[in-house]
């Protein structure tokens, strides 16, 4: 059985202006381990299709259709209550800028300790600061005592990524949904989030959403390639098959 | 580090006895260019009945003639003795007047100041909260018309009701006749300038948090907090708030003399005894020693109070305080 | 999140305006005659709005009064406007310390609390009349609106446009007029707004407190401040309807304002709690 099954997604925003159907009935499933990147132009619903997931899109979002099936479990009809428990646990996310994505008012060592203590509650203060220190230890942030005391506005946007790459982690998620978590970045910095996600994979077995606009970032790092356009998955395979086809096509016209 | 604290104290306090010397000349000059002859400003109506020699005389003495800088040194250099000179309708130093009433003004300015901060803060997170929704409209609808009232009139409103016709409340002073000690009593008088206060304010302020927190509220952080499990009251207050608070407690200490000179219109129409009837009635006299000081005294608070707010937002504020290398672990960036 | 323009509220000012402009048409008695035989008389036929302690009829004066509340509100509004988009635009253009010079005296200004600087100014002035008046009130309530044209300019500035329209040998007045007028044009109108009500607060608490105008000269604030004989006679309506009348002008004023400042939150609350639209759980 695959860990997240998505089935018939369909997403709309409700304006005043009117119904926009941003994500149209998409299917996909996610294996243990696995990294499916999502590939799109900018606008096609990647990013919504990810928020939807986790139940995490304004108010005037609504998922119309569709099912989530996670190790068997249909989360559609999950409360918001439900719903914070698998965010804590089951999926974490890592947004497109770091700079925006720390609470720029508190240091970056207290944000990744407030989302250890969520996740386990009975560690004493000290216990927290050392997990803390062990997930920037992971994610490659050396000096951790120092670095913790630090404000985001003091990081580099690689090591802001970093911070928010401890914090996702910090839940033990299952499976991780990047939105786009290295665009933001300089290409050198970007060639070393990408490793760390395989690296983080192998140590940890979860399985990642890699959502992306960019084919290199998908060959480089994902096994297999979903293709989006308007709100609509035109394609999924491996990512030999998908590029092919995207050849292909590029040929054709 | 600490060289850099004491040369920054320096600084603001230079900044501070700049403005207030820069408002003392203000306050001078609109005084001395007031019409009226200044010197009733020491005799009151005695004048009139001094003949043209002795007022010229009284001029002389008083310096009258002199350029107005001279006369301004001069006052400057009494005022620093505590010579503010004599109140022209109550005859004592003006000192004795305004020391008998800044307290009476001070706790119904300062209470008024606390409920305020306190409410705005919570109407404020609380419509933040439920943005959107029945409650917050309703709020917003209500605030926006308890701002619109103008003080003077909610204050014959609450008059006309609660003292006149239910006859719950005193309506006039700050304590009944012998019963000067009397806490309830004081209390009782209290209530009603009080609500008055808070009301034709609060708003204003809340509205200010409601709208500094939905700016927070709309930062990608806000997503990061609640993927770590947290639920969206708990991001408003541990994250939300952290944000909006610098800009809150600025906002208080400037609106700490606004809202004390507020309290003017509200004294003198429940004719209660402080500062605010005595500027009214000084104004009414042309007693302009007493305006002068109630101004000059006014004007230094709210040039405190600004200087205050922003060394607040500099203390507390993460990226003001370590920009402006006042502390902070400075790290390597590798 | 998109604001439905305040239709009552305009449509109410429209009709408090032009009546008020019209006010001869309205009338049914002189405002200005003291009928002593019927002083502190209750609402009825003959007086509508009842009369106050000098028998003037209040319904009658309610117009005529308000005509001069609201020019005096308009004319300081403009006043004020004039001065701080001058002094802002000067300010946010000039080098640092000619800015430093001007926003100084822009706070100390401030500093002054409204009230005592426009009992002050009053007292320069040896006969209150509606515009000497209107200047005063004009002068104190210009700085905070100086404040934000200087911000506002401050940033536009360097925008390259801005830059743009420099490099192409415009003036400053070309600059000013032609390129920064146009966008911070909806804060100015907003702050506008906001100031026409504030002096007309301003003119009404001043005349209540018998600081303004005079009681024989009718506006909203000086029929307010015969409120003392009201309180011993018992004459509510001296004081409610002359009120009402007022706050209700500075309801609709404000509504309007909030309307032309435009909604400043363009994104969604990440706080959403995203629905779904009955699905059954499979």
């Amino acid at each position: 059985m695959d860990l997240l099954e998505v089935e018939n997604l369909s997403v709309s925003f409700y304006r005043p202006e009117g119904e926009i159907e941003a994500v149209k009935n998409v299917s996909f499933s996610l294996g243990e381990g696995e990294i499916l990147a999502v590939m799109g132009e900018t606008g096609c619903g990647k990013s919504v299709l990810c928020k939807s997931i986790l139940k995490l899109l304004p108010d005037i979002a609504k998922i119309k259709t569709g099912h989530i099936i996670v190790r068997g479990e249909d989360i559609i009809g999950y409360s918001e209550k439900q719903m914070r428990k698998l965010r804590g646990s089951l999926f974490s996310m890592v947004f497109q800028n770091p700079m925006t994505a720390l609470n720029p008012c508190m240091s970056v060592g207290e944000q990744i300790v407030e989302a250890v203590r969520l996740r386990q509650p009975g560690l004493s203060g000290r216990e927290r600061q050392q997990r803390a220190s062990e997930l920037m230890y992971l994610v490659g942030l050396s000096h951790p005592e120092e670095r913790a005391k630090q404000y985001p506005f003091q990081l580099s946007g690689g090591m802001a990524q970093r911070c928010v790459i401890a914090i996702a982690l910090a839940a033990q998620p299952l499976v991780l949904f990047a939105d786009e978590a290295t665009t933001a970045l300089d290409v050198t910095v970007q060639a070393q989030i990408l490793d760390l996600f395989l690296e983080l994979r192998k140590k940890t077995g979860m399985s990642i959403v890699l959502v992306t606009h960019n084919p290199g970032v998908a060959a480089r790092t994902a096994d297999r390639v979903a293709l989006m356009k308007d709100g609509e998955l035109t394609g999924i395979g491996d990512v030999e098959e998908i590029f092919e086809e995207i050849m292909h096509q590029q040929n054709f016209i | 580090m600490r060289k850099l604290c004491i040369s920054k104290i320096l600084y603001n306090m230079g900044k501070f006895a700049l403005r207030v010397f820069a408002l003392s000349v203000l306050v001078f000059l609109i005084s001395r260019l007031a019409p009226g002859d200044p010197l009733y400003a020491y005799y009151g109506e005695r004048v009139e009945k001094m003949s043209v020699a002795d007022q010229e005389q009284a001029r002389e003495r008083l310096g009258l003639h002199e350029p107005l800088f001279t006369q301004y040194a001069r006052w400057l250099q009494a005022a620093f003795h505590g010579d503010f000179g004599i109140s022209y309708q109550y005859k004592t130093d003006v000192k004795e007047v305004i020391a008998a009433r800044i307290g009476n003004t001070l706790v119904l300015g300062g209470l008024g100041f606390l409920l305020i901060f306190v409410f705005a803060l919570g109407l404020g997170l609380f419509c933040a909260w439920r943005e959107d929704r029945t409650a917050d409209r309703i709020i917003c609808r209500i605030g926006t018309v308890t701002s619109c009232v103008p003080e003077f009139w909610l204050s014959l409103l609450f008059l006309l009701v609660f003292a006149v016709w239910l006859d719950w409340l005193p309506g006039s002073g700050a304590y009944s006749v012998g019963e000067e000690g009397n806490v309830a009593d004081r209390a009782a008088h209290l209530i009603l300038p009080l609500a008055v206060v808070v009301l034709g304010h609060l708003w204003y302020y809340a509205f200010q948090v409601r709208n500094r927190l939905l700016e927070e509220v709309r930062a990608d952080y806000v997503l990061l907090a609640r993927m770590k499990g947290l639920s969206g009251r708990q991001v408003l207050f541990r994250h939300c708030l952290r944000g909006a608070l610098p800009s809150y407690l600025s906002m208080m200490a400037v609106a700490l003399p606004h809202i004390l000179g507020g309290t003017y219109v509200v004294e003198t129409v429940f004719s209660y005894p402080g500062i605010g009837t005595l500027a009214y009635e000084s104004a009414r006299y042309q007693d302009y020693n007493i305006l002068m000081v109630v101004s000059l005294l006014t004007g230094t608070l709210v040039i405190f109070c600004n200087l205050l707010a922003g060394i607040v937002s500099g203390r507390i504020d993460p990226r003001m305080r370590i920009q402006n290398g006042a502390g902070g672990g400075e790290v390597r960036n590798f | 999140m998109k604001k439905r323009f305040p239709f009552f509220s305009l449509s109410v000012l429209t009709a408090i305006v032009v009546s008020c402009l019209a006010c001869s048409a309205i009338m049914t008695k002189n405002p200005l005659y003291m009928d002593l035989a019927h002083c502190n008389e209750a609402p009825g036929k003959e007086f509508l709005f009842g009369t106050d302690a000098m028998g003037r009829d209040i319904f009658s004066m309610i117009w005529y009064g308000g005509r001069i509340s609201l020019t005096i509100g308009f004319l300081a509004t403009l006043f004020s406007t004039i001065l701080a988009v001058f002094a802002g635009s000067v300010s946010g253009c000039a080098p640092a310390r000619i800015d430093g010079v001007l926003m100084g005296m822009t706070e100390l200004f401030l500093s002054v609390p409204g009230l005592l600087l426009t009992v002050f100014l009053q007292a320069v002035f040896v006969r209150t009349n509606v515009y000497s008046l209107s200047v005063v009130i004009g002068l104190t309530g210009w700085m905070s609106m100086a404040k934000v044209v200087r911000t506002e300019v401050m940033q536009l500035k360097n925008m390259d446009y801005v830059l743009a329209a420099r490099c192409l040998g415009g003036g400053f007045f070309h600059v000013l007029i032609r390129h920064l007028a146009p966008n911070f044009f909806p804060s100015v109108l907003f702050m506008a707004v906001m100031n026409v009500r504030n002096a007309i607060v301003a003119e009404a608490t001043l005349s209540f407190m018998g600081l303004g105008l005079p009681v024989e000269e009718v506006s909203w604030g000086s029929m307010l401040s015969l409120s003392e004989n009201a309180f011993l006679s018992g004459s509510w309506w001296i004081i409610l309807i002359p009120g009402a009348f007022l706050t209700g002008t500075l309801l609709c004023l404000t509504n309007l304002g909030n309307y032309m400042r435009g909604s400043a939150n363009k994104r969604h609350s990440n706080l959403g709690r995203q629905g779904i639209l009955k699905i059954k759980k499979r």
